[in-house]
């Protein structure tokens, strides 16, 4: 596939026309002093530059809140399903890794229509970092790159974006961008070295070991005293479920509208340290204690979710659940380097 | 947003199925017997479940009950919230939303020319009851069939006339037993833990099935080990809060094992590194 | 079947949780497609004894209102507590903190001794009398009361969350009130509004009551971590948390 250059100047006038389009165009902006993604408006409003999204761009492949069926009540149930095709611009690296860990998830045994309908009308223009933000581990995590998922992976060079495509969607697109010409050495020799820069820079915080060795440092820290003194100051708010792009677990709730005939079933995100996230009916909760909680989600990061998706950490390093965590106790690195000094495998 | 789904089926969604039996077992639970609307019968193996529900009022996973060498699907269902409240309001000829079924099973075909003991703790009967009708309707296929089952008082006795024909059979052994004592009952006392001793089998090489409430795997698999049975042999039927009911919303999740599909039973021996399991 | 007959009541309150149901506008011909309401004083001029649910918004401040309220449960076969004030006593419940005579004369100056004036504590609508419902909020969100009373025609436990407001906050993208390192009741109130106050750049009030299980015990260290104190945290939380 092909490797491109565009100025700056012209990626917006791409940027504007899509807008113009009847294309629905996601992008990321600002949002006071913090940015998100959202629906586009105008061009200029693409940050490009941003650290971090507030939440991640896993919004647009599993919404907080999503209709599954639309139903009679007491009767029968038709599948909804979202369709609409958009364009997703500004997702990072470590981002894009968390999408392509859902797809597999959402793909793999029982196919989850709702979650790749969605994901298959996605066009993805990703972006490598300019800014790291300030909890930002990627350089650990080896997440600074990213290899697929995207249509097209945008690097700022200066005054010009090197410009990937990588399916044939994004060589479309950037068959729509005026002015785009083949990459000289010279382009992409600096968009390497934005890369590999970016390999040690997007490190606030580092990791004592390689990820993947975290499976086997996790085997034997189950019965660590770390959980509970975590853990003793957690709210249980499930923040860092939230803001993580790589928790997927939902609830699904039933609503009825106002004739009370008629309604829908929605799935909404849940959170594994939520105190109820385990309970059943009955009242029995599988997983009352804090530290219960807490430890199950560094489990399933480092490896439980792992073991679905051969052997791949769940923890892309992007920083946000250190970010989110009020009580500050949330910070992946920290406990994983904990564990390394003090069991004995470490 | 448009209802098609691009020909991959939806996962969610439930197909309808109609009441043809109902009737009270006890005082909270309640036996259906469901066919499908388009005669066709359902595919299944002992010890998966089905995720029931009524549109508008919630979905819940509900174990299997009866065997698939019987015609339609029979489940029993706890009045504990609002959707078993609903479903317990239904009538013959009433409509229930069906999807499964899934999960693991019993070792059915595992178990063949082996020894069957089933031990089995209130509720945990009513799954347990699908494997038990399948030894009993492949009879030839299995050693002598052992069913303990413990209630919590009388009047939470399940299944009561067809454990009253199980003990008339010659070919299979029940015991029962409740925890309270009680004026119209002259059988064992105590919990289900007290018959396993009285277990005629060679346990070391049985197939033991355990189902019950999560305080009672505890003591039943203590006593199991005291009486030397492999692990290996030992299969439990777990309970979780389920959700999607096939892998991905989280919920039944113990450690890296997700009840709904390495579940609900599992061989106990492959739950050595599960310590959310039991 | 014949509709259910609702009939709201008021006690020591603003009356703006009932306000909020006004505000469901034209909902509220959906609402009264599905009930009938006999009495509303904020809304009506009928008054009737006879009703199947009755909503009780406002506290419970003088005698003469317990004993209105306990005949109001006689008649009523589900009672539901409507908003702050009556699910926990809400702002009124402050004053609960200081002498009531004080607090007479500090509002009302002389006039406070004046008979019509006089209120003793504030009690919570379950401290006097059963409660099978309630729905939280200072005031309730509308859009979670037309939720629950349509789960309760349905004959469905409503589904009210038992997880802090911060999970509803995050799936609004708020930028956390930490961030700023200011006192948020967030991760100990219950959530079901929808995080208004933060996604409008103020922290959360705490005025749905705390959530079942609160870390309480993590207070001290947690403000510590934002140089502020337990006392910081203790002021905000009095306005609806009193005990």
């Amino acid at each position: 596939m092909s490797v491109s250059t565009v100025t700056k100047e012209q990626f917006k006038q791409f940027v504007s026309a899509l807008v113009d389009s009847d294309q629905s165009v996601i992008g990321i902006q600002a949002k006071d002093d913090k940015f998100a993604f959202g629906e586009l408006n105008n061009a200029d409003d693409l940050r490009l530059d941003y650290d971090v999204s507030i939440l991640p761009p896993k919004k647009y492949v599993l919404p907080q809140k999503e209709t599954l069926l639309s139903f009679e009540v007491g009767g029968d149930s038709q599948t909804v399903q979202n369709t609409a095709p958009a364009v997703l611009i500004g997702v990072h690296p470590y981002d894009m890794i968390a999408i392509n860990q859902m797809d597999e998830l959402f793909r793999q045994g029982e196919y989850d229509s709702h979650y790749m309908n969605r994901r298959n009308n996605l066009t993805i223009i990703a972006c490598d970092v300019v800014t790291p933000s300030k909890n930002v581990f990627a350089s650990s995590m080896n997440t600074t790159t990213a290899e697929s998922g995207f249509d097209i992976m945008l690097t700022d060079i200066g005054d010009a974006y090197v410009v990937e495509a990588a399916t044939e969607k994004g060589e479309a697109l950037v068959k729509q961008m005026p002015g785009a010409v083949e990459a000289t050495p010279d382009a992409v020799s600096k968009r390497n070295a934005a890369r590999e820069k970016n390999e040690t820079a997007l490190d606030q915080h580092k990791l004592d070991c390689k990820p993947a060795f975290l499976p086997k440092l996790l085997e034997k820290a189950y019965e660590h005293p770390i959980w509970e003194e975590k853990a003793r100051l957690c709210y249980s708010c499930g923040s860092c479920n939230q803001v993580c792009p790589t928790c997927y677990c939902f609830d699904v709730q039933d609503e009825v509208e106002w004739d009370m005939k008629s309604g829908c079933r929605y799935r909404a995100w849940d959170g594994c340290l939520l105190q109820n996230f385990a309970t059943v009916a009955g009242n029995h909760n599988f997983r009352q204690k804090r530290a219960d909680r807490f430890r199950h989600r560094l489990y399933r990061k480092g490896k439980y979710v792992p073991g679905k998706i051969d052997g791949e950490i769940a923890c892309v390093g992007c920083g946000r659940c250190i970010t989110a965590c009020t009580s500050k106790i949330a910070n992946p690195v920290e406990i994983y380097n904990a564990l390394m000094t003090e069991t004995e495998i470490g | 947003m448009c209802n098609c789904s691009n020909g991959q089926k939806d996962i969610y969604l439930p197909e309808l199925c109609t009441i043809t039996k109902r009737r009270m077992l006890n005082g909270t639970e309640l036996y259906l017997h469901l066919e499908k609307e388009s005669g066709e019968d359902f595919d299944y193996v002992p010890g998966q479940f089905v995720e029931v529900s009524i549109a508008g009022i919630g979905e819940a996973p509900i174990s299997i009950s009866s065997s698939p060498t019987q015609k339609g699907l029979e489940l029993v269902i706890r009045n504990v919230g609002s959707l078993t409240k609903a479903i317990h309001k239904l009538e013959v000829g009433d409509k229930l939303g069906v999807r499964g079924p899934y999960g693991s099973t019993y070792p059915i075909e595992e178990s063949k020319g082996k020894d069957l003991v089933f031990i089995c703790g209130g509720i945990g009967l009513v799954p347990q009851r699908s494997f038990i009708r399948y030894a009993l309707d492949n009879r030839q296929d299995y050693g002598k069939i052992t069913v303990l089952i413990g209630t919590k008082c009388h009047d939470m006795r399940l299944f009561r006339e067809e454990i009253a024909l199980w003990e008339d059979r010659k070919d299979m052994i029940v015991r029962e037993t409740i925890d309270e004592a009680h004026e119209c009952w002259n059988g064992n006392v105590g919990v289900v833990t007290t018959l396993i001793p009285k277990i005629e089998s060679d346990l070391p090489t049985s197939q033991v099935l355990v189902c019950g409430p999560p305080i009672m795997y505890k003591f039943v698999l203590m006593a199991l080990a005291e009486a030397d049975v492999p692990e290996s042999q030992i299969y439990v039927n777990l309970e979780r809060r389920m959700k999607c009911g096939v892998g991905k919303c989280g919920h039944c999740q113990m450690n890296d094992q997700y009840v709904c599909q390495d579940g609900p039973v599992f061989r106990y021996s492959d739950l050595a590194l599960v310590p959310e399991a039991i | 079947m014949s509709k259910p007959r609702v009939a709201i009541f008021d006690f020591a309150c603003c009356e703006g949780c009932q306000l909020q149901i006004v505000n469901l506008e034209e909902d509220i011909l959906n609402l009264i497609e599905l009930v009938d309401v006999v009495e509303w004083r904020e809304a009506m001029s009928e008054q009737s004894h006879e009703y199947d649910i009755a909503i009780i918004e406002g506290s419970i401040t003088r005698e003469e209102d317990a004993k209105r309220l306990e005949v109001i449960r006689s008649r009523a076969k589900i009672l539901i507590a409507l908003g702050a004030c009556a699910t926990m006593g809400g702002v009124n419940k402050m004053k609960n903190n200081f002498d009531l005579n004080e607090v007479r004369e500090c509002v009302y100056g002389e006039d406070g001794k004046m008979a019509h004036l006089h209120t003793e504590m504030t009690q919570a609508v379950d401290e006097v009398v059963e409660v099978d419902f309630k729905i939280p909020g200072c005031p309730i969100n509308p859009a979670e009361f037309a939720q629950i009373i349509r789960s309760l025609l349905l004959g469905k436990t409503p589904f009210v969350p038992d997880y802090p407001v911060c999970v509803e906050c995050k799936a609004k993208e708020n930028i956390c009130r930490y961030e700023y390192n200011e006192i948020c009741l967030g991760p100990v109130t219950r959530a079901g509004c929808d995080a208004p106050c933060p996604s409008a750049g103020w922290r959360c009030f705490g005025c749905r009551g705390m959530v079942e299980n609160p870390n309480v015990e993590a207070a001290q260290e947690v403000m510590e971590k934002y140089n502020l104190t337990v006392d910081d945290l203790k002021q905000k939380l009095v306005l609806f948390n009193t005990k």
